[in-house]
């Protein structure tokens, strides 16, 4: 009786697990389908299947688009944006987590980041854009960092805090009575107990930053610093036909990359929520 | 955690190596890798009055597409004859719009030149975003088609000139030839004899007649022209709102019609079923089905009678190029706008996907003989007719859109729908 | 005790309030400033004040009513199916024994593709000029639809699309949650002789409320400013039924260079977004000043 009921639960998941494959990546199939076809075949009421092969559409990506730049910019904006807010971020983090380090600003301090969190990214749009200007910082790529930064470190702080929140105390009263002092115990001790949270809002930090868009647009003022999303932009036109190759082709090649990162930072990833995100 | 002590360390590695590339102002591998689509271009490029012993940047805010391979095309002769370099920036319309207004209020302009597209004119010329290129000296040029000129004069058609056309284009009539064979009929004059075939082109199952719905540009592009037809409009002479005039109650109704006898499609999907046959007609801009020497589907003016009477259709939809009133290279950039818009750049970058918006250039012999449809766009702008020249068209075009969504969808009347987009425009003009 | 750690805090919090502030504080008072005048960005006079005008008008304009109307809506729909089905996910995905972590993976992707991509590819999808999703009903026997076009459709439409790109995000949230349950808890349980449902509602769910809370803030806060999805697909319409409030502030505010307009909504939009998540953001604050 037991082997059966196995089996018939074993087929019940299967086709679980099949119906969640399908939601989940029919879309990204038919993306990669019509990637690899020729324009021909791209026509109104494409099939299933493609009738051809063709690599043509991600080498006029490079080419005619001038991605590989793009993917240059997206990588140095991303990066050099994740470096700064982890930097910024994490020790803050710590600090709002402790109550031991209640001081006079700290509660406004909280609630000015959790508030930043919420206004709508648009409201910052213009004004930063006259800041910037003011500053006579357009030309550069700081103002899409300081923007990226902007929307990072609220991010990182908030998630961070409650991490730091699930490691016990008594483990820094034990390092205090071993004689070491705070930024050591940070550094040394509870920093690397929260390795996984850090990865954690690492790549969700660079998945927004590198699909960010709207303060990229406002911010760039040469085609030399375009972004990926500034890129994919320009083939939605209202005065000609979509070039779906293209369009299909730049979004594999805008998902290589943070894949990659997401790979790697799996085993991270996972045991590195689980630690705090959720506590009570 | 060694692991994740050397990637860190890549990872740092690799920013620092970012950092280096880019960040420097040296011409990047992108813009040499978009290499001209068409072959040497043997242009004269002239060389500006002043002489310019440094070497400038000349930045184009240019609508992302095609026009940018067209600007890219040519841009290398000037550059040498000038000493400079041009950089042109592609964006998509709504952001370019955005980006040029946002830096119209500097002192200093990022752009020397930016592109506009026609119904924004009277928006960007209200607002001092543009150069008065008559108060520069430039004297106009016949060339250009008559009614291309006159949109970037402010005001319409008879002030300074504050932008010249870049790229011609004007909506047609569309329809596939086999298809319209089968049902046996003629290209038709009035729209009543356009719903006779697509009741023949259903019954033959087929889409008889495609409209772009969307709410929004969209429909409003799309239903323009037949309201015109009708011999209606958004305003009258003295800017009254005339929307829900009987006129466009016969038109919307019309619409309707066709509608019943079709489909309503997006703009990708009306180019692809009217092209494979599945619909028979459509209205369009050329760009979406013609590119190069092939076009994917037969064309005419649009009908023009309706009701027993005959009123002008086809609208024009050009995309001007201005020099920005706040640019740091006055002489310089109006010379690269001449150039950009000379009769000799128009005729070499055809190929590259220009449409010409001078008459020389589309009734060149050498141009006709490759592209015939380009003699029949330009005729069809000199007749063409122009969206009303207000700076407040896009958010009319919004809220007009909206009800005439409304009317589509069978959410509201034709009577109510009208009644309602009268209300909101004129609460739009009001503000 | 607080100034034994005084310099310590300084230097801890320092840089990244300091930025935060600094990149911060002009935008918000621009905002909150600018929403009570008229500020036309190409008019020729500066701008001048005009009080309460924008909010009231704002909240008189029926095409705000109905944009926060669908708004609120989809905020409703979309967080509560997308926080049930990553729950669901999760439990099905941890009940997996092989190539889990390949599961785990492929789960994620559609969260991690670029908006517009995700919005163009799936208009091709739902194309009814024969794309494939109609192609494909046709095939079984259902008729075709027209997906963004129908006035009765179309809103479901955005709220499938939105479930389809954002569940992964809400997956790995309870994945984790589920993962960090101490075992011993089940262990008891078994010896006790619960059955799988009564594990899931005694022990699971109860363990997890915390992290459910915090993926419904989350997803409340992110899907209120839905708007790229719309802006491509149906632009607001059919005949408005799409429209949201992000593209409100662009159509009457942002793309008219109407800013102290724009100030204005998004300073309602983010008051209606505290509102929305006040339970969770006092909870929140209050824990951590303990």
């Amino acid at each position: 009786m037991r082997s059966t009921k196995k089996k018939v639960w074993f087929g019940v998941k299967g086709v679980l697990l099949f119906i969640l494959m399908l939601w989940t990546l029919f879309p990204v199939y038919w993306m990669l389908s019509l990637a690899i076809r020729e324009n021909s075949d791209l026509k109104g009421g494409a099939g299933l299947l493609p009738h051809s092969f063709t690599l043509v559409h991600f080498g006029e990506l490079f080419t005619k688009k001038g991605f590989g730049a793009a993917i240059q910019n997206s990588l140095t904006v991303t990066l050099i944006a994740l470096v700064i807010s982890l930097i910024c971020a994490i020790p803050c983090a710590y600090i709002f987590s402790r109550a031991r380090y209640n001081y006079m600003l700290r509660k406004p301090a909280m609630t000015w980041v959790l508030l930043t969190r919420v206004l709508p990214p648009i409201a910052f749009a213009i004004p930063l854009y006259t800041m910037m200007n003011k500053m006579n910082l357009m030309g550069t790529m700081i103002p899409i960092i300081a923007s990226h930064v902007l929307l990072s470190i609220p991010f990182i702080i908030w998630f961070l805090i409650s991490f730091f929140a699930g490691i016990p105390v008594d483990l820094e009263e034990s390092a205090k009575v071993d004689g070491a002092g705070e930024f050591v115990t940070f550094y040394k001790i509870i920093l690397p107990l929260i390795a996984p949270g850090v990865a954690a809002v690492t790549i969700l930090s660079f998945m927004t930053s590198w699909n960010e868009y709207m303060y990229a647009v406002i911010f760039v003022q040469s085609p030399k610093r375009f972004t990926i999303p500034l890129i994919l932009a320009t083939m939605n036109s209202e005065q000609e036909v979509a070039q779906w190759g293209l369009i299909a082709a730049g979004g594999i090649m805008s998902l290589i990359p943070i894949l990659i990162f997401v790979l790697f930072a799996q085993n991270y990833l996972i045991s590195g929520l689980s630690n705090g995100a959720v506590k009570g | 955690m060694k692991k994740k002590l050397l990637a860190t360390m890549l990872v740092m590695a690799m920013t620092a190596s970012m950092v280096g590339c880019g960040q420097t102002e040296e011409p990047a591998a992108a813009p040499e890798a978009a290499a001209p689509a068409a072959g040497a271009v043997e242009v004269e490029a002239p060389a500006a009055a002043t002489d310019t012993s440094e070497h400038v940047t000349l930045t184009i805010a240019a609508r992302g597409g095609s026009h940018v391979d067209v600007i890219e095309a040519v841009k290398a002769n000037f550059e040498e004859k000038n000493n400079c370099t041009i950089e042109v920036l592609g964006l998509e319309a709504a952001d370019l719009k955005q980006n040029v207004a946002l830096d119209a209020a500097n002192a200093e302009g990022a752009y020397d030149l930016c592109m506009i597209d026609d119904p924004v004119m009277p928006e960007f010329m209200e607002g001092g975003i543009l150069l008065n290129l008559t108060a520069e000296g430039y004297k106009e040029d016949e060339d250009f088609i008559k009614a291309s000129r006159a949109v970037g004069k402010n005001p319409y058609g008879t002030g300074d000139t504050y932008a010249l056309p870049f790229n011609g284009n004007v909506q047609l009539f569309f329809y596939n030839k086999d298809a319209l064979e089968k049902v046996g009929g003629t290209i038709p004059t009035s729209w009543e004899e356009v719903l006779e075939l697509a009741k023949k082109g259903k019954a033959a199952g087929l889409n008889g007649y495609v409209i772009r719905g969307q709410q929004g540009n969209p429909i409003v592009s799309d239903f323009l022209p037949i309201l015109w037809a009708y011999g209606g409009n958004v305003f009258d002479d003295q800017m009254n709102v005339i929307v829900d005039s009987p006129e466009a109650k016969a038109a919307l109704q019309m619409y309707l019609d066709l509608l019943a006898q079709g489909a309503n499609f997006e703009k990708n999907d009306i180019v692809a079923s009217v092209a494979d046959g599945s619909s028979l007609m459509a209205l369009g801009w050329p760009s979406w089905f013609i590119s190069g020497a092939d076009a994917s589907a037969a064309y005419a003016a649009i009908p023009s009678k309706a009701n027993g009477q005959e009123h002008p259709t086809g609208m024009i939809g050009n995309w001007m190029m201005g020099v920005t009133a706040n640019t740091t290279h006055k002489e310089l950039a109006i010379e690269l706008l001449k150039y950009l818009t000379s009769a000799e750049v128009q005729k070499q970058t055809v190929d590259a996907g220009c449409v010409p918006t001078r008459y020389s250039v589309s009734h060149d012999a050498e141009v006709t003989a490759k592209y015939p449809h380009l003699a029949e766009i330009c005729d069809a702008t000199d007749n063409s007719v122009v969206r009303p020249r207000t700076p407040k068209w896009s958010t009319i075009e919004e809220v007009w859109g909206a009800e005439l969504s409304n009317v589509v969808s069978g959410t509201k009347t034709i009577e109510q729908g009208l009644a309602d987009s009268k209300v909101a425009i004129e609460a739009e003009m009001a503000k | 005790m607080k100034t034994k750690y005084r310099s310590f805090i300084y230097e801890m919090t320092v840089p990244a309030l300091i930025i935060l502030t600094g990149l911060s504080l002009f935008p918000f008072i621009y905002t909150i400033g600018s929403s009570f005048t008229d500020y036309y960005l190409l008019a020729k006079e500066p701008a001048k004040f005009i009080g309460l005008d924008n909010y009231i008008e704002i909240l008189k304009d029926d095409y705000f009513r109905v944009a926060l109307k669908n708004t609120v809506l989809f905020t409703i729909l979309c967080v509560f199916f997308e926080t049930v089905l990553g729950f669901l996910f999760a439990l099905f995905v941890n009940s997996i024994k092989r190539c889990n972590k390949l599961i785990r993976t492929l789960v994620l992707v559609p969260m991690l593709l670029p908006p517009v991509t995700v919005a163009l590819i799936w208009q091709t999808m739902l194309s009814n000029n024969n794309g494939i999703i109609n192609q494909m009903l046709n095939a079984i026997g259902i008729g075709s639809f027209n997906w963004l076009m129908d006035v009765k459709l179309a809103f479901g439409t955005i709220v499938v699309i939105d479930i389809w790109q954002n569940t992964p995000l809400t997956f790995l949230l309870c994945y984790a949650a589920m993962q960090s349950i101490p075992q011993d808890q089940y262990e008891a349980a078994d010896m006790e002789g619960a059955n799988g449902l009564q594990k899931l509602f005694y022990i699971t769910i109860p363990n997890m409320i915390a992290g459910l809370t915090m993926v419904i803030l989350l997803r409340t806060i992110d899907t209120f400013r839905l708007f790229d999805k719309v802006n491509i697909l149906t632009k607001g319409g059919p005949a408005n039924s799409t429209t949201t409030i992000t593209q409100y502030i662009y159509q009457f505010g942002t793309r008219k260079f109407q800013m102290g307009y724009a100030s204005a909504t998004s300073v309602i939009m983010t008051v209606i977004v505290l509102l929305l998540s006040a339970f969770y953001l006092y909870k929140n604050l209050k824990e951590m000043s303990e």
